[in-house]
């Protein structure tokens, strides 16, 4: 019954995805959104040559793919060791928030895109204003949730372990660390795919290669089938990314899996 | 004063002292041991001088800041207010309507893991740089969390609260105005801070990739004239409109969606 429901529901939007191909389809063959929109077609064709033939100088669509999940990878690796790291001092000491909060006050409200040009004068356009940016933009959504999650430690609990005789690193890793998990979780989620857009933003600014890259080279060319491939490429991989870290909480933190 | 009070005040005080510390760090680095270049880091002070000049001048863009937070507000308002009349009613409907959810969740999902800013050159080829293909690129990056948390704001209603609506006689319609969507409020409200948030990111960035005038376009400007003073005014005043939207926010939270509590 069940397995049935779930086939019928996916034949449904495999149907509905059909539906918006034939209509962008027969939207350009018959009207002048031709003129702006290239076909469903040949977007796609262009998207299995860009994966065989090189785009630009040297990368296929896949290696370039790679060098922004690369960046990615080590600008939100940074940003999430270090605001864990800075989220739950600043939720467990009074001294330590009252030292860091009013200086991070100052970097939250500012979107982490904003950062580019001042990245790229301190650090050029290599990829460590690459970096910068990318960490920057994850920094903050982690450094919030994990703040918030470990103020909301049950206090009860807490006291508990300490009269069954836990001393303050037990207490801190059975059980502040714990119950902040699911909170980190939602963080490092929203942190990856601000992420995922500020390489984006950052490639789209400068750079020879990357798939933020792909889609301004293709602006630059009119060239739409490239920029559409590009963005294809790019909604993907965004979704598997998101994707696999639900999969990771949901093994991680199997006691709490929020939504469903 | 209670030892509690004491506490709390002594830590307002390193609070103060932290700013203190910073601002003083930031100075004795720039403008005493001149480690950084003028136009990379310069000192807090000509930050502040260049805020004061730019309130009323011209130079180096074109435009004051006045000018140039009312151009950036303009776009983001247009787009932002055509995203959430659109999305928050379609999610609705598509949270309470079943066949509005057959038809349009497989066009949401197509387009729902598509990052706004990927747009952007999309818009500009489309519209070309004016605030036409911006105003476009903030719908987008609105419609999606508005439509996201309205319908599952929607499906989160408690199905107890429904039968109750219906045991007593309560049209369709009736359980959807009177139970389903004040349950949902709350849930739709943070969509709709959420897409102010996004919305702004999206707003900058098309305006580092291509504009005549706002906050991205002074950023990117002062960029290219290696003018970091600029930059970094830019970036705070980005950081206190930020401030100001989320305390608005959470005015009309407080009023509307908690009942005045």
């Amino acid at each position: 019954m069940k397995v049935a429901a779930s086939i019928k529901n996916f034949l449904l939007s495999l149907a509905g995805f059909a539906a918006i191909l034939l209509i962008w389809q027969l939207g350009v063959s018959f009207t002048s959104v031709g003129n702006l929109l290239p076909s469903p077609w040949a977007v796609a064709v262009r998207f299995v040559t860009m994966c065989t033939n090189t785009v630009g100088r040297k990368y296929t669509l896949p290696m370039h793919l790679l060098v922004s999940l690369r960046r990615v990878l080590i600008g939100f690796g940074l940003s999430a060791a270090s605001g864990i790291v800075i989220g739950i001092a600043m939720g467990r000491s009074d001294l330590i928030r009252a030292i860091v909060r009013p200086l991070f006050e100052l970097v939250r409200p500012i979107p982490g895109v904003a950062w580019i040009p001042m990245a790229i004068v301190w650090f050029g356009i290599g990829e460590t204003a690459k970096i910068f940016i990318i960490f920057i933009g994850g920094f903050v959504n982690i450094v919030v949730n994990t703040f918030s999650g470990s103020r909301q430690v049950d206090e009860n609990i807490l006291n508990a372990a300490y009269m069954l005789g836990a001393n303050k690193v037990q207490a801190f890793f059975k059980i502040v660390i714990p119950s902040c998990v699911p909170y980190i979780f939602s963080g490092l989620q929203v942190g990856l795919s601000t992420s995922w857009m500020a390489v984006l933003a950052a490639e789209m600014v400068s750079a020879t290669e990357g798939v933020g890259w792909i889609i301004t080279a293709g602006q630059q060319n009119a060239d739409m089938p490239q920029i559409l491939a590009g963005i294809i490429a790019i909604a993907v991989t965004g979704l598997a990314l998101a994707s696999l870290m639900r999969l990771l909480e949901r093994v991680l933190c199997r006691w709490r899996v929020r939504g469903s | 004063m209670s030892t509690y009070k004491k506490r709390q005040f002594r830590l307002r005080i390193v609070s103060l002292l932290s700013i203190l510390v910073f601002l003083a760090v930031w100075y004795v680095c720039t403008a005493v041991l001149r480690l950084a270049p003028a136009y990379s880091l310069p000192d807090p002070i000509t930050v502040f001088q260049s805020f004061v000049t730019k309130l009323s001048s011209r130079v180096p863009d074109g435009a004051t800041l006045p000018q140039h937070i009312w151009e950036s507000f303009k776009i983001a308002m247009a787009g932002y207010l055509m995203g959430v009349v659109i999305g928050v009613p379609l999610g609705i409907a598509m949270g309470w309507v079943s066949w509005v959810e057959k038809i349009v969740r497989p066009v949401f999902d197509f387009l729902k893991p598509i990052p706004p800013i990927a747009l952007i050159p999309v818009m500009i080829t489309l519209f070309g740089i004016g605030i036409e293909s911006k105003a476009c690129i903030i719908f987008f990056s609105t419609v999606i969390p508005s439509i996201v948390n309205s319908y599952s704001g929607i499906k989160q209603t408690s199905q107890i609260h429904l039968w109750v609506a219906r045991t007593f006689g309560a049209s369709n319609l009736q359980q959807l105005f009177t139970v389903a969507i004040p349950s949902a409020l709350p849930m739709i409200f943070a969509g709709l801070r959420v897409a102010m948030g996004v919305s702004w990111m999206g707003l900058v960035a098309a305006e580092l990739m291509g504009a005549t005038r706002g906050i991205g376009y002074m950023i990117s400007t002062a960029r290219n004239l290696l003018r970091a003073d600029i930059i970094i005014v830019g970036l705070l005043t980005l950081g206190f409109i930020g401030i100001v939207i989320s305390l608005v926010f959470d005015l009309i939270e407080i009023k509307f969606v908690r009942g005045g509590k």
